[in-house]
């Protein structure tokens, strides 16, 4: 089923307690409770870490990789704003509340993983910040974009409900929703600002470990290569969401919206793909990828799930299938979650005889958190006009019984006059 | 207006701006003249010379005694034996031994004390320190968010983690600063029966070292003092018979990996001047577009008769 996406609509004919979401949410309710068991505990009985593998999956997962995935508001916004693509804002609503809720799951198990998070209270106080450490850039700049930027950029959907929901409220919401359009583009500055700034200072955190990352990933290129693969992260896990929730609900799709994502992907893969490669020949390292042992064979894996990602996506927007573009977008985002994953993790080298492997609890930890992040996002399309639709979903919805007054805040538009 | 006007306005404005505050936030791989940190001259250290040790081992227990870390005696149930550095122990003695092979040698682990340490440049809240002075590297609890990432950077795997309860501390040896403010010298020094550890200023350990090496030609691995230069120096110096390498010290270079990875880094966020311009022109595409935006918006709005959504 295809047709334009003109407005966000909310999945107003599901219901919204499912089976799926009490699974979810039990899910979570385990992690709370672990999460308790290893405050009190501490890491070691909770987790498979050690002195030589000291990050676990909390970081190397939870942080490294979900932010990764979470780019989608950066990325695709970068596109729909900056490089002016007028049809990705459409998709802009639902790129948002993935992006937030990936940080906001990514940092909640942050402070998890810390062994000392109390004394995360120096973030507050910038005369104690060690301004040369990438570690202090990335825990300031995650904390600063997904409190600030990327939560009043999920403001607009919630006053537009409360807009028809409470008239009372109305004057109010106007009035809000003038300040927030007269911020706007400061506040959007910093939304790219800040991912640009912490994205690549993901990939400058392993610089500092120096030759315990192995050659393969190991390059003073890993800031730009981290924040890139964000990028294609970002679009691929906001395409893929999209296409898979029009599956689920039975909306229509935006082929050329989903075929522009899917070029713009595929392209971002493809230059990361051959500036990789010329890197590794720069360095006089491409002997290294092929050598017969594990490194060479997971730096390949990476390559080829990417590389196949581009076939797909390109294959796919030509043929306009949308179920090969499901899984282009697919490959997209486990490639480059492997790549972001592997630098702490397989291709770091502690010491010989050193092993890790995340224990039960510390597994269960990270998936709870994972799971309260899409039971956020099922709850939230349902409830919210955050999915993309064509303007006969909103007058479906309006039959329906469930007429929205239209929307919020003439205010936006008025405090540009 | 169509993207291609939009493009080209933007490539005359803060396109510029952004594209190199882009390009630079993320790395430039051309190498920048910086002074390399070197050691004060105040600088205390200690100096091993594997040849003479008799792998005693008074010096841990000495070190577990002088910074109240309980006897790990989870090996044996009985004596104080630990595998390696870890939560209860700050030194350690171990024997480099293959089978088979005809040389043999002693080693002693602790805290380096960088020239220019990884932990130190990595801290984010500075709970690690380097004494401007002395240049010990000491941890301050009040400061650690107990992230780890000491643990991540540091080549040769000193820090250690306290993996039980819910008040960990980052474990490593701080030279005992404690018994230093007391005009005494290190636990481990002060009892090496053989002298085969001994403490002092790092100019004249590094001075005695060369002694050695100068009365008594090969006699140690590549008549070299480790630490002298390798990983943009340490304060613990070593003399070795045999290769640094089969004793765990590795093969660093010259220059400090802080130093080496961390330059631009550290020349991208200094006063924050490429984040800053990187927002502003950011700030200045955006309010452009916001514009057109907004008429898009409105021409949506006369079209459907329903409110605009942002």
């Amino acid at each position: 089923m295809t047709g334009n996406w003109q407005r966000a609509v909310p999945v107003y004919n599901q219901p919204i307690r499912t089976r799926a979401l009490y699974v979810l949410g039990a899910l979570t309710g385990v992690a709370v409770l672990l999460a308790l068991y290893r405050v009190f505990a501490g890491l070691g009985p909770a987790s498979g870490m050690n002195d030589a593998y000291s990050w676990g999956i909390w970081k190397t997962f939870n942080v490294m990789v979900l932010t990764g995935l979470g780019s989608g508001g950066f990325a695709v916004g970068i596109g729909a704003w900056v490089f002016y693509r007028q049809r990705l804002h459409s998709v802009m609503r639902a790129a948002l509340l993935i992006s937030f809720l990936a940080y906001f799951c990514g940092l909640i198990l942050l402070t998890i993983d810390v062994g000392r998070p109390w004394n995360l209270y120096w973030m507050l106080f910038p005369w104690n910040w060690n301004t040369h450490s990438p570690l202090l850039e990335v825990m300031v700049c995650m904390s600063v974009y997904a409190m600030f930027p990327l939560a009043v950029e999920n403001v607009p959907p919630i006053l537009e409900r409360l807009y028809d929901d409470r008239p009372s409220l109305r004057p109010l919401i106007e009035r809000a929703m003038g300040i927030i359009a007269k911020g706007y583009p400061y506040v959007i500055g910093l939304a790219y600002a800040l991912p640009m700034m912490h994205q690549s200072s993901l990939g400058a955190l392993m610089l500092l470990a120096g030759e315990r990352v192995h050659t393969l990933w190991q390059t003073p290129w890993l800031p730009l290569l981290y924040v890139w693969a964000a990028a294609f992260m970002g679009y691929a896990c906001v395409a893929g969401t999209l296409l898979f929730c029009s599956l689920m609900w039975k909306r229509a799709r935006d082929m050329q919206v989903l075929t522009e994502m899917s070029y713009i992907t595929a392209g971002l893969i493809a230059s990361w793909w051959l500036f990789r490669v010329g890197d590794l020949m720069y360095r006089n390292r491409l002997r290294a990828a092929f050598a017969v042992n594990p490194y060479s064979f997971v730096f390949w894996l990476e390559m080829v799930l990417l590389a196949g990602s581009v076939v797909f996506l390109v294959v796919s927007s030509r043929k306009q299938n949308t179920q090969l573009m499901f899984h282009g977008h697919l490959l997209a985002a486990i490639g480059g979650a492997l790549y972001r994953f592997n630098p702490t993790t397989f291709a770091f080298q502690a010491k010989p005889g050193a092993f890790y492997f995340p224990s039960a609890i510390e597994i269960l930890i990270s998936l709870g958190f994972v799971a309260l992040g899409i039971a956020g996002f099922m709850a939230a399309v349902k409830l919210l006009p955050i999915l993309p639709a064509p303007l006969s979903e909103w007058r479906g919805m309006e039959a329906h019984g469930k007429a929205r007054s239209g929307l919020v805040a003439q205010g936006y538009a008025a405090a540009q006059d | 207006m169509n993207r291609r006007d939009a493009l080209r306005k933007l490539a005359g404005g803060g396109a510029v701006a952004l594209a190199t505050g882009f390009v630079s936030t993320t790395a430039l791989t051309a190498p920048a003249e910086a002074e390399p940190v070197r050691a004060s001259k105040e600088a205390v250290g200690m100096l091993y010379d594997a040849t003479r040790c008799v792998g005693c081992q008074s010096c841990v227990a000495a070190c577990a005694e002088a910074n109240n870390l309980k006897p790990d005696t989870r090996l044996t149930g009985l004596h104080q034996a630990s595998l390696d550095l870890n939560h209860l122990t700050k030194n350690i003695i171990k024997l480099y031994k293959p089978t088979g092979a005809s040389t043999w040698s002693y080693v002693k682990q602790q805290c380096m004390h960088c020239v220019d340490p990884a932990c130190v440049a990595g801290c984010s809240f500075h709970a690690l320190t380097k004494d401007p002075q002395t240049g010990i590297v000491a941890w301050d609890a009040s400061k650690c968010s107990g992230c780890r990432y000491c643990q991540i950077v540091c080549p040769y795997s000193v820090p250690r983690f306290e993996w039980e309860g819910f008040n960990p501390k980052i474990v490593k040896c701080e030279m005992c600063r404690h018994r230093l403010a007391e005009g005494k010298e290190p636990a481990c020094t002060s009892v090496c029966p053989t002298h085969a550890v001994i403490f002092g200023k790092r100019e004249e350990l590094l001075a005695e070292a060369k002694k050695r090496i100068a009365e008594n030609p090969g006699k140690y691995f590549e008549d070299r003092v480790y630490g002298d230069k390798e990983g943009g120096g340490t304060q613990v110096l070593y003399l070795s018979a045999v290769p640094f390498e089969n004793i765990a010290l590795p093969e660093l270079g010259g220059e400090s990996v802080a130093q080496s990875s961390l330059k631009w880094q550290r020349k991208i966020y200094q006063y924050l001047a490429v984040p800053a311009v990187l927002y502003v022109s950011m700030v200045g595409v955006m309010r452009h577009n916001w514009k057109h935006h907004q008429e898009h918006l409105r021409e949506e709005e006369e079209k459907t008769g329903l409110r605009p959504q942002l």
